[in-house]
């Protein structure tokens, strides 16, 4: 039997607004270095994707643009949304949020795609002036706005969805309970 | 007496996970899943042999993981330098630069999520067929579904495509016997999750639990 969530609100709160502004360093700051023959910029996120699809591997570039920037922002858009209608008892389908919730937290995962690679990479190519990947601080903040969405989601209890519901069909039913 | 309990015992409630509906008599007839009528999540599925198939799956698992963790994954050459790359030696590379958080990360979703999650399924599908491991099996069903969504060699993956195709222009690009091993793990992985079912486990304690004492009142008579 599943428990339910101690405190799953203010949680999820607290986790989403945590990933939420960890989201600004972690796009800002670079995530990885490619120096080749001693020259090379650092990369952000965004920038890595237009190298990608300035190379026209707009199929790649596409792929990690879903993983890294997409999944990220629509997640926490989602959560968000969730959160809310919870907590302002918003008379939405539950089924449609319960949808919500599903891709919200089984999507989550996919973004850790980009360190993944920047691991690759940093141990793959490592041949000091020749040609050098070196990671960057923005990776580190990137790593935990994945973890801490993922533990949002986690820690969303989507019960509080049909607690919401079961209490709006109550109050339709017995319209005089609640001036009592 | 004793059919009444019986049948109290098959009518049991549960309540749906993630709506709390109550919800009777839920078991699903092999290779079928139950599906709560209010939110659509799935309780439960019951896929045919599921613990016989993930046994052997989990342990096919294991042994892929010894080739897949050690051998080299992928060769990168530039004139005469090269470098190559393993499971452990990015987080190594990562330690060592300073990013302690982020080889942490990378060592528990690669590397020790994807083996303890091998391991505990082994210890479920063998270790149930045996009274006195009830317990033990219990807490690894639990560890399990903790566990289950870090393991992330499917992601790992696209990781190394990615990774092979943007460095295709600056060098050469090889792809070594690891990386086999490793899409061969990582498949088994997956089939893993799909047969296993922690239902089929409590349902195999509870028969095993009903023989047992049918065989205590046999035996008093």
């Amino acid at each position: 039997m599943h428990g339910r969530i101690e405190g799953s609100l203010m949680l999820t709160w607290a986790l989403a607004i945590t990933g939420a502004l960890l989201l600004l360093p972690a796009n800002i700051l670079p995530v990885m270095t490619v120096i080749y023959l001693g020259s090379g910029e650092p990369s952000t996120i965004i920038s890595g994707v237009m190298q990608l699809y300035n190379a026209g591997l707009w199929g790649i570039a596409l792929v990690v643009f879903v993983a890294s920037i997409a999944v990220p922002a629509m997640k926490l858009m989602g959560l968000f949304l969730l959160l809310i209608q919870v907590q302002l008892r918003l008379p939405l389908l539950p089924l449609q949020s319960m949808r919500l919730y599903r891709v919200v937290s089984g999507i989550g995962r996919w973004s850790l795609l980009d360190l993944f690679m920047i691991s690759i990479l940093v141990a793959l190519v490592d041949m000091g002036v020749i040609a050098q990947v070196v990671a960057g601080p923005g990776s580190t903040a990137f790593a935990t706005v994945v973890v801490v969405t993922m533990l949002a989601a986690r820690s969303f209890d989507p019960r509080l969805i049909w607690d919401v519901y079961d209490q709006r069909c109550f109050d339709n039913e017995n319209p005089g309970a609640g001036n009592e | 007496m004793q059919r009444g309990a019986d049948v109290m015992q098959r009518r049991w409630q549960r309540a749906c996970h993630e709506c709390d509906l109550l919800i009777t008599d839920a078991l699903a007839p092999p290779g079928q899943k139950l599906v709560c009528p209010r939110c659509n999540a799935v309780l439960h599925r019951n896929p045919k042999n599921s613990i016989r198939y993930t046994a052997a799956l989990s342990l096919t698992g294991l042994l892929l993981f010894i080739p897949a963790a050690t051998l080299p994954l992928m060769h990168f050459s530039i004139f005469a330098f090269s470098g190559e790359s393993t499971l452990l030696n990015g987080v190594a590379a990562l330690f060592n630069a300073g990013y302690v958080w982020l080889s942490a990360l990378v060592l528990f979703c690669s590397v020790l999520a994807p083996l303890v999650k091998f391991l505990l399924l082994a210890f479920i599908c063998w270790g149930s067929a045996w009274a006195f491991l009830d317990g033990p099996v219990a807490v690894a069903v639990r560890w399990y579904r903790h566990l289950k969504e870090w393991g992330m060699l499917d992601v790992y993956m696209l990781g190394v495509l990615v990774a092979l195709i943007k460095m295709r222009d600056l060098g050469k690009m090889e792809v070594d016997v690891g990386l086999y091993c490793f899409v061969a793990m990582m498949l088994v992985a997956n089939l893993t999750t799909l047969s296993f079912d922690p239902h089929v486990v409590w349902a195999r304690m509870e028969r095993r639990r009903r023989r047992a004492r049918a065989a205590v009142a046999g035996g008093t008579q």
